[in-house]
């Protein structure tokens, strides 16, 4: 599986790096970027595999906004969508039930971060189809 | 100057001068009863009973007005309200100069009653309202005693109370109004200081209420930054721990790998006890859940699932019952399915082994009781109004579990009182405690700022 993947878009980059971490471990090649525009220009240019999408960026719902331009664009819709946010605390929304919801939240799986690396793998894996 | 009381309590005043003009009828027909067959004194009975009859309608009258102008909730401008008194105030003193010019007029000592208009004029209006009012009481008092006097309208003598004619007793009529013009100046003069204090404090009362408000906004806004910051860097030093507790970066020695699982552990507490203050903080600040009608013995089935691993890995007996009546209940099913799972878990962590947890729902009436009984601790008795106060931790609780948020409890509360409930704690008399909250039935508005 050597060839797959993976753009995470997320301002910290701690957490990208560890995440980064864990799926390089795991063979994926993982690239990174700090914002949505910073991703989008990723994703034109590498067409990942998977993407793991965080919410709040530069502003509250930049992930989201991606995620919805992503899904309209033939081209980069059928890309999974990994979101991993801390955001619920926050917003008191139900992102587990309303991930998947193609007009509100347009995303194919949802975590809340702090991930566990095993949670993580076991996410990314299901979601590329290869558990 | 502003009147004492606004609106809303004012539309209740009016209801309230209604109520009391019941009364006043009540007293009106004893007393003409009580007069005229048992002491036999001479009146003109059918009169009275007559005036009685018109406030009775008139007080009809009144209370459908009342009904027209707050119907379906409205609330009526503090002007029509304010009229509405000035009016019926003004129409009671009429009717009771009236009720005395046939039973005596001046010679009748029931014009005392005027004091008790004065002073719920002086309550209820401004203080030159008031003044008004008691002129206008003296005015048709006054008049009244004076075309009696001059013999220009009938004087109905209490022959039988009265043994002497007074009311044409220049003298006598000149006293007594002078003392009764005296007297209710005197008690709008005082009744108005007194409301006027009042309203002093209750102004300054709302205006500190006001700042708590706003200082306590301000504060809730602030812990809501600062705990969505820290949580933020707790999810990065998490994230970070994860990877080398899980080996992913390498073998670690024993000391190494000690030292990260303390870490990890303590990280992990924090992140708890912001992840708590996080959400407590944010029901705060919404202040309002959307609710709609649930089955509660679903959030009873996944309540008593999310725990009973932990009541079983402490061998304890775990059981709930709802009463069969209850069926569906108002609220936000996560927030109640969360309030009880925090319930729960409190019981099971200070119940010792082999103790016993139970969850019940009994049905009330107006409202629903949900209690969790266990065979723990209890509550120290001085501590058992402090339980649900944030970051408060009994002192026995503290001893059992070193490391806990003092937010589980509080979170509780809010969400109970954001469903219009209320919660408590007691101590059992056979040892352990039961924590109860109550939901209301109906749609309870709820705004908890």
């Amino acid at each position: 599986m050597g060839q797959i993947k993976i753009l995470i878009v997320d301002d910290d980059p701690d957490i990208t790096e560890a995440m980064k971490i864990v799926l390089e471990n795991q063979g994926y090649i993982v690239d990174n970027a700090i914002d949505s525009s910073e991703g989008l220009e990723r994703i034109k240019a590498s067409m990942p595999d998977l993407i793991i999408l965080d919410v709040m960026m530069n502003t509250l719902s930049e992930g989201f906004l991606l995620s919805r331009e992503l899904r309209k664009n033939p081209e980069y819709k059928n890309i999974p969508i990994l979101m991993v946010t801390s955001v619920k605390q926050q917003t008191g929304i139900d992102f587990e039930t309303a991930a998947g919801d193609e007009t509100w939240l347009p995303v194919d799986g949802f975590l809340n971060k702090p991930v566990k690396p095993e949670v993580l793998l076991e996410k990314v894996k299901s979601l590329l189809h290869e558990s | 100057m502003e009147p004492l009381l606004h609106s809303t309590s004012l539309v209740q005043r009016a209801y309230w001068l209604v109520r009391l003009r019941w009364i006043a009828i009540a007293v009106l027909g004893i007393a003409t009863f009580t007069a005229s067959k048992i002491f036999h004194v001479s009146l003109p009975a059918q009169k009275l009973y007559l005036m009685a009859g018109v406030l009775i309608l008139y007080n009809f009258l009144l209370f459908d007005l009342l009904n027209y102008f707050t119907w379906g909730g409205k609330s009526p401008s503090h002007k029509t309200i304010s009229r509405i008194i000035t009016f019926q105030i003004s129409a009671d003193l009429f009717i009771l100069t009236v009720i005395l010019h046939y039973s005596g007029g001046i010679e009748n000592p029931f014009f005392l009653y005027f004091v008790f208009h004065m002073i719920i004029a002086s309550i209820l209006l401004t203080p030159w309202q008031s003044y008004l009012q008691a002129t206008l009481a003296l005015l048709l008092f006054g008049l009244t005693v004076l075309l009696e006097y001059q013999g220009t309208i009938p004087h109905y003598k209490l022959t039988g109370f009265i043994r002497h004619e007074l009311y044409c007793d220049s003298l006598f009529v000149f006293v007594t109004f002078g003392v009764l013009s005296t007297t209710l100046y005197l008690v709008v003069y005082m009744t108005t200081s007194i409301s006027a204090q009042l309203r002093e404090r209750q102004e300054d009362y709302e205006i500190a209420n006001f700042q708590l408000k706003e200082k306590d906004r301000l504060k809730n806004e602030y812990v809501l930054r600062l705990t969505h910051d820290i949580r933020g860097h707790l999810a990065a030093i998490i994230s970070c721990l994860n990877i080398v507790s899980d080996r992913i970066v390498g073998q670690l020695n024993e000391k190494q790998a000690d030292l990260v699982e303390r870490a990890s552990r303590r990280t992990s507490k924090c992140m708890a006890f912001v992840t708590a203050l996080l959400k407590l903080t944010r029901m705060k600040i919404s202040g309002h859940v959307d609710m709609s009608y649930f089955p509660l013995k679903n959030v009873f089935f996944d309540t008593i699932a999310a725990v009973e691993n932990k009541a079983a890995a402490k061998s304890i007996d775990l059981n709930y019952e709802i009463e069969p009546s209850i069926d569906e209940v108002y609220g936000e099913p996560i927030l109640i399915e969360e309030s009880i799972t925090n319930m729960l878990l409190n019981a099971i962590k200070y119940t010792p082994e082999k103790g016993e947890v139970s969850l019940f729902a009994k049905d009330k009436g107006d409202h629903i009781l949900i209690q969790v009984c266990d065979t723990g601790m209890g509550i120290p008795v001085n501590e058992i109004n402090k339980i649900f106060n944030e970051f408060f931790r009994a002192s026995n609780a503290r001893k059992v579990e070193r490391d806990g948020t003092g937010l589980g409890l509080s979170i509780v509360k809010q969400i109970t009182e954001m469903h219009g409930g209320k919660i408590w704690a007691e101590n059992n008399p056979t040892g352990g405690s039961t924590f109860s909250f109550t939901l209301p039935k109906t749609s309870a508005k709820y705004n908890t700022n």
